[in-house]
């Protein structure tokens, strides 16, 4: 009897725990699906009242919108190498500051730092227009130059591989020192390879920002198509009265797919890093 | 339409002289020069019509290049606001009526009054929408389209309900009960849909008979006027349309009623005719209903320079082509882009020809009584003033005097 009712309760509260676990995943990935199964509904099925789930009948023609209106290829291949490059980029700035600020003796370091993570709280918004006119006199309008020069430096990475740096112990680089290793040594040999997991994470994060954002590419690159991004592009979509949201979701498609592949390529190291993170937190 | 056909005459010589005007401004020079050309109306649809328009005037001016840079409108005024401030302005650039008097009083527009019977010919435009495009007595814009506001209505409704199509001599009276008897909130089924909006609220005063600034430059719609206004647009969600909750975050919400067949009567624009022809719906249209009086609602875009323009003369001559040519007003009928403001109702005969809707004279019969949004330099703050009042009054029940009279001490305080 008491073992009966013990295996009931466990049963229970499987089938409980699949139920929130399912729902989650339904929120979660309900709107991916929708997003897909928008891509290839015609007009009046998009538009239809009470909103049909599968579409009818399917049509691949918002895909050859998406490319038939912009240059779409160049607009992805200005954002795979904008990306790329950022996080490349990115992952050099970061590591090194990184490993000034954990490892380095230097006056001000502290004042430096806390600087650092100010900035992290400064919106883009506010320093758009100071940053266009040192663009303009920099003569960079409108370049792949002025596209990545502002991205090239993340507070939030300098801040994570430092933290990622102070986990490791002192014993490491003493050792090293005493082998007649130089700093970059011990940097580029030591440390790096053992926050590998760490700096995939962040990899994974700068590649995403750089990816998406809007803000900046579009006020900088507006001057021609030549430097325009995915979502710049793809805002371009978007008419004035009315929109054509089975032709957005196309595109929409179209420009996370790159993401969901590098996601899926480095998530091995990213929920490793996660759980590395947690035991030494 | 009176003012518009006596200026028939006129326009239709002018038509011809303004290409031969266009050619032959003394100041523009032989050496190259590249133009480049901002706007938000052409993306994503009629690229390739502004690409047609571009290379007739490339072909008239061959030292003159046009770039073209396109932007979204909800992304178009923060690049361009970021390229003014930034100094690198383009040279030349659309701005819509609302938009034009902000940036004319700051400086940013090229003076084009010298140019006016040289290179740009007045009477080639509606002259109401020319004179839109001043501020002060100064033209610092040309107006390139318009589209207006008219009641689109679903016969297949009407008949089943065995009601008469509205008329253009229908009031709000006949307008609220044809939309009460065919509004079937169980089927989904409603009369009538209209935005709670600054843009609605403007025109309904108009209708009304009220005035949104008194002669003195001071918020007037806290009047009976206004009251009778703002009562008509938020007595609306709830009972003939959907509440704004069920509207809230649906994008296109009132197309996709529409044109599932589930709208009786529609307070929408033109814009919506090539979509309204794929639905299949059978619709047809005519003039807004007024009240005291008739009032219809247009959207203007023009074409500016910019004032540090390196090129004015060319940038001049180009905004002529792009708002007044014949290439221009082809190509925009043709492929039923926004209309061409210039007049000239020969070319508009074709367009009159396309059906449905059988009565597209309508939209012409609508330009006889026009409401202009009132403009201020604070544009877009009033608008979410008056919007947020009127949404006050619908989802908190607010007293819709008082909430006026809140948002004309709030408007007053922009503009003072």
């Amino acid at each position: 009897m008491d073992e009966r009712s013990r295996s009931w309760s466990r049963t229970a509260r499987t089938v409980s725990r699949y139920v929130v676990m399912a729902a989650c995943a339904v929120m979660l990935v309900g709107p991916f699906v929708w997003m897909v199964l928008a891509s290839v509904k015609t007009d009046a099925d998009i538009r239809r009242i009470p909103p049909t789930i599968w579409p009818d009948p399917p049509t691949g023609d918002n895909y050859r919108r998406v490319i038939d209106t912009f240059p779409f290829w160049r607009f992805a291949a200005n954002s795979l190498g904008v990306a790329v490059a950022s996080t490349t980029l990115q992952l050099v700035t970061a590591s090194m500051a990184a490993y000034a600020f954990a490892r380095i003796q230097f006056r001000g370091r502290n004042v430096l730092f806390a600087l650092y993570l100010a900035t992290m709280m400064i919106p883009l918004q506010v320093v758009i227009v100071p940053l266009f006119i040192e663009m303009r006199n920099l003569g960079l309008v409108d370049s792949y130059a002025a596209l990545l020069l502002p991205t090239i430096v993340s507070s939030f990475g300098v801040f994570l591989l430092r933290q990622a740096f102070l986990a490791l112990p002192r014993e490491l680089d003493e050792a090293a020192f005493i082998d007649g290793a130089g700093h970059f040594t011990v940097f580029a040999r030591i440390l790096l390879p053992l926050i590998a997991p760490v700096i995939a994470a962040f990899a994974v994060f700068a590649f995403m920002a750089t990816w998406n954002s809007f803000l900046w590419p579009l006020v900088i690159t507006q001057a021609s198509d030549r430097h325009v991004t995915l979502p710049v592009g793809l805002a371009r979509l978007n008419g004035r009265f009315s929109t054509d949201w089975n032709v957005i979701m196309a595109g929409s498609v179209m420009t996370i797919v790159p993401i969901v592949a590098f996601y899926l390529l480095t998530q091995r190291w990213v929920i490793r890093s996660v759980a590395f993170s947690g035991l030494k937190g | 339409m009176t003012r518009t056909r006596r200026s028939i005459g006129a326009a239709v010589a002018a038509m011809a002289l303004v290409a031969v005007a266009a050619t032959q401004h003394a100041g523009a020079s032989a050496e190259d020069v590249t133009l480049s050309y901002f706007t938000f109306s052409a993306a994503p649809d009629h690229l390739e019509d502004l690409d047609s328009i571009v290379a007739a005037f490339e072909a008239e001016h061959p030292n003159v290049q046009v770039e073209v840079q396109t932007a979204a409108y909800a992304d178009y005024f923060t690049s361009l606001q970021t390229q003014i401030a930034g100094g690198s302005a383009p040279d030349t650039f659309e701005l819509n009526y609302e938009n034009f008097v902000t940036y004319a009083r700051s400086g940013a527009l090229l003076d084009l009054g010298s140019y006016v019977g040289d290179g740009i010919d007045p009477a080639r435009y509606y002259p109401l929408a020319l004179e839109g495009f001043t501020d002060g007595g100064t033209q610092y814009g040309l107006p390139a389209t318009f589209s207006n506001v008219v009641l689109i209505y679903n016969k297949t409704l009407f008949d089943e309900a065995g009601l008469d199509y509205p008329t253009a001599e229908w009031t709000w009276a006949e307008y609220t009960a044809a939309a009460e008897t065919l509004t079937d909130v169980e089927a989904g089924v409603y009369g009538g849909f209209q935005p709670v909006s600054f843009f609605e609220f403007y025109k309904s005063l108009a209708q009304a008979g009220g005035v949104f600034f008194d002669a003195d430059g001071n918020a007037a719609f806290n009047s009976p006027e206004g009251v009778a206004a703002a009562e008509w647009l938020t007595s609306k969600p709830g009972t003939v349309m959907p509440t704004l909750a069920d509207i809230g975050g649906t994008p296109d919400f009132d197309t996709a009623l529409f044109t599932s067949g589930k709208l009786a009567m529609w307070h929408n624009g033109i814009w919506q005719f090539a979509g309204l022809n794929e639905s299949g719906v059978d619709y047809d249209i005519v003039v807004e209903p007024g009240d005291a009086q008739q009032a219809n609602a247009v959207f203007m875009n023009g074409a500016v320079a910019s004032a540090g323009t390196d090129h004015p003369d060319e940038a001049a001559l180009w905004i002529a082509f792009l708002t007044g040519s014949p290439t221009t007003v082809d190509t925009r009928l043709a492929s039923s882009w926004e209309l061409p403001a210039v007049s000239d109702e020969e070319a508009f005969a074709g367009y009159l020809e396309i059906t449905p809707p059988d009565n597209r004279q309508a939209v012409f019969d609508a330009l006889d009584h026009i409401a202009l949004p009132p403009v201020i330099e604070r544009q877009q703050e009033m608008q979410d003033i008056v919007t947020q009042a009127l949404e006050r009054i619908v989802a908190d029940g607010a007293d819709i005097q008082e909430a006026l009279d809140e948002a004309a001490a709030e408007v007053d305080g922009l503009t003072g």
